[in-house]
């Protein structure tokens, strides 16, 4: 697959606050990735630099091919963007920013538009500044899926939003994107994990990691011991093994680099004789919860 | 271009009230306007208050449409919805054009048109005039407007940011007189106008063509910066390239040469050094000036001049060569204020007055005759005039009205055909009292006019004078 998004040592800078620190992301051709991380982490900056919103202090950002600060409105007629704080022409009614979108799009599709309106149940006469928190980004999301995106970008698309108009976005989403990139930023991982295939961590506007869904999470495992007697814990730790808690016999820590084999050898080297040893996966919640407590820990 | 139309349509349905309020503006100052030309005949009334409060409005509603119009799709910010869309910039700004030239400058000529015809002129030799007006009111009044709009976020920040410029242009005009660098330019002050016009303008156009292509607000908000401080820097051009720049303009080559300036000596018994307090002495020179062309009058502009003495002691008149020259009593005046240190050592001394005086020929004269009670008849350089005996015949009016110039005569030596006005006609009442002919039975006006066709900067020499000759100590009123 190829990278239908790319950073380079991306970075940006506000006067002397570095929101983006040399940032390398590909985001292939197909995939539904999941940018997330802490608030302030990055996540909007980064999706700002895409669509040319921001400059880059350095790097550079790349979409489809082209740099990101030459975006054409060619390149905009493949991208369907959505953001949390998207300002509306609220004087527009439904209907009227429909068809007064339709002439920018060569793919537009009026069954379609129609199809999205009916979906997600927009009264087509009413004004934007009339509608719901909820409903106007319904209307930003189908006017944005109305012309077959090649990239769809949704910038913290669910936040404020109930669950089920939460749900009916992301049934929206999924079930008008066929063969489309989606690139999706979000705190709030619980329905990230439903759907992406890719996810890349951001924390402090570092990249911590960038991978596929399924690799992370077979490589998080979070892991319960009990050990023979009550003792400090071994030193040196490994680097690996974040979070670690000692309760008496008891040890819990969260290996982010989880394989059978090599966790189960590196613990009986460091603790010797262990009564029990508990494996859990975890859920992408929880190895969220644990990368931002280990960042902090180290900051 | 279908992008541009389709973007025009959609800002014309969602400005649609804007667009009606600046069009009834546009109406009723058309009205009012045109209403004056049928009151030519009745010079004592002067109902033009509504005409004065519509030259306010009309502006007013301009900028309001103008401002909503580029905030339609602001430019500064993050969060617009169309800044991620396939919209292409020059489609955008050609919208916006579009939408100016379609609800502000058509209806303002069609205005102008509508109020020349009740006037009497002919559009059609006012062509020239008509599309300059347009080009100084698009340039003064629309485009800063459109550029200030583009580098704010909305209404509010528009206003605040208007609300400074306009506190900081107050004091810079209260500030700027007692510099004394702005006073005494009179008929130059239309290059002075036209060098701010031309920055004004370029900067609002180059901050609108930035902020529609690369939408990078700080940088061009510190362009809008850089463009009042080059506005500001108008003062320091010097009056005499200014001059300069005007004799290029000349509409009749004279050779300078051909002019002798001399000290008066008829009118010797005028010249005084007249001492004043606070240790100053003012010399005042009369001079003459021959070898001007028949039928051709001069206009003093300006002169600089230095007072050289024979020991080289010298005294430079200062940079406002406007204050060196003067007419009073039919005698021309070379004038100056000096130290009373130089005077005292130079007065017993001769001394040359070294310069150059700055002329314009006017020439050109045609004499018009003006029936009284007779139908407006065209008066070359002066328009439409109507000659109206007042009450008892004891007065008598010339009423001229011009097309975008002064009809009292060329006030200033610009050569474009309109100066900047809402108002295409400029009317002007010139008062003739019969009082002292009671017996006088007038039956026409006769206006004479000339045009200016020179500007001339002749160089001269003035030997031979003792300034203590001249010396007085009181003050000749």
């Amino acid at each position: 697959m190829s990278d239908i998004l790319r950073t380079v040592d991306l970075s940006k800078r506000f006067r002397q606050n570095v929101a983006l620190d040399r940032m390398n992301m590909d985001v292939p051709e197909g995939s539904i990735y999941g940018l997330v991380g802490p608030n302030g982490a990055g996540k909007t900056t980064t999706i700002k630099l895409l669509m040319n919103l921001y400059e880059p202090t350095a790097g550079r950002a790349e979409v489809f091919g082209h740099d990101s600060r030459r975006l054409s409105p060619r390149d905009f007629a493949q991208i369907g963007y959505v953001s949390e704080n998207q300002e509306m022409p609220e004087w527009m009614t439904v209907e009227y920013f429909m068809t007064y979108l339709k002439p920018f799009y060569p793919s537009w599709d009026d069954a379609r538009a129609a199809e999205l309106l009916r979906q997600f149940d927009l009264p087509p006469g009413r004004k934007l500044r009339h509608l719901s928190h909820g409903m106007r980004r319904k209307a930003a999301l189908a006017s944005s899926l109305a012309y077959r995106p090649r990239l769809i970008v949704l910038d913290e698309p669910f936040t404020g939003l109930d669950a089920l108009v939460r749900d009916e976005l992301i049934e929206g989403v999924l079930g008008n994107a066929e063969g489309a990139t989606i690139l999706i930023s979000s705190h709030d991982l619980a329905e990230i994990e439903s759907f992406a295939s890719h996810i890349g961590y951001l924390d402090r506007g570092r990249l911590q990691f960038s991978e596929e869904m399924a690799s992370l999470t077979e490589r998080f495992r979070e892991i319960e011991l009990t050990i023979a007697a009550p003792s400090p814990l071994p030193a040196p730790w490994p680097a690996a093994w974040v979070n670690a808690e000692q309760s008496a016999a008891v040890v819990r820590f969260v290996d982010t680099q989880f394989q059978q084999d090599r966790t189960m050898a590196e613990i009986r080297r460091l603790f010797g004789e262990v009564r029990e040893i508990a494996v859990n996966p975890m859920p992408l919640r929880a190895i969220f919860v644990t990368l931002a407590k280990a960042g902090r820990k180290a900051a | 271009m279908r992008q541009a139309l389709h973007i025009f349509k959609k800002d014309a349905r969602h400005l649609w009230i804007e667009i009606a309020v600046t069009l009834l503006v546009v109406a009723a100052f058309t009205f009012t306007s045109a209403r004056r030309a049928f009151w030519m005949a009745d010079p004592v009334v002067n109902r033009n208050v509504a005409g004065m409060l519509l030259t306010f409005l009309l502006p007013l509603a301009w900028w309001i449409l103008i401002a909503r119009l580029v905030h339609a799709e602001t430019l500064p910010g993050d969060r617009q919805f169309w800044t991620t869309r396939p919209y292409a910039w020059k489609s955008l700004l050609a919208a916006k054009a579009l939408f100016v030239a379609a609800f502000v400058n058509l209806p303002l000529l069609a205005a102008h048109i509508a109020i020349l015809l009740a006037y009497g002129f002919n559009p059609l030799a006012e062509i020239p005039g008509l599309l300059w007006s347009q080009v100084l009111i698009t340039a003064v009044l629309v485009l800063p407007i459109a550029a200030l709009s583009a580098l704010t976020t909305g209404f509010v920040q528009l206003l605040i940011t208007g609300s400074v410029l306009c506190l900081a242009l107050v004091a810079w005009n209260i500030g700027m007189p007692s510099a004394g660098l702005d006073a005494g330019w009179r008929a130059l002050e239309w290059i002075r106008s036209y060098y701010e016009i031309a920055v004004l303008a370029l900067a609002a156009l180059a901050i609108l063509v930035w902020q529609y292509a690369r939408r990078r607000t700080a940088a061009a908000r510190w362009l809008a910066v850089a463009a009042v401080v080059l506005m500001a820097l108008d003062v320091l051009i010097p009056w005499t390239a200014a001059f300069a720049l005007q004799s290029r303009l000349s509409k009749q080559p004279i050779d300078p040469a051909s002019l002798r300036i001399d000290f008066d000596s008829a009118k010797q018994w005028a010249a005084r050094a007249l001492i004043e307090k606070g240790d100053r002495v003012w010399i005042e020179i009369p001079i003459t000036i021959a070898g001007i062309p028949a039928g051709m009058s001069p206009r003093y502009d300006g002169a600089i001049m230095a007072i050289e003495a024979s020991d080289g002691s010298t005294w430079p008149a200062d940079q406002q060569p406007w204050s060196h020259v003067t007419t009073r009593d039919q005698v021309l005046w070379l004038q100056a204020t000096v130290d009373g240190g130089f005077y005292r050592k130079v007065k017993d001394q001769p001394v040359k007055l070294r310069g150059a005086m700055y002329l314009t020929l006017y020439g050109n004269l045609r004499v018009t005759e003006v029936p009284f009670s007779a139908p407006p008849m065209a008066v070359p350089g002066r328009g439409l005039c109507t000659a109206t005996p007042g009450a008892g015949r004891k007065s008598y009016y010339l009423i001229c009205s011009s097309v975008f110039l002064d009809p009292e005569g060329p006030a200033t030596y610009s050569p474009f055909p309109a100066d900047l006005a809402l108002d295409p006609v400029n009317s002007h009442r010139t008062y003739i009292a019969a009082f002292y002919y009671p017996f006088a039975a007038f039956t026409a006006a006769t206006v004479g006019t000339t045009e200016p066709l020179a500007h001339l900067r002749r160089d001269f020499e003035i030997g031979g004078l003792r300034l203590g000759d001249f010396e007085v100590r009181q003050r000749v009123p």
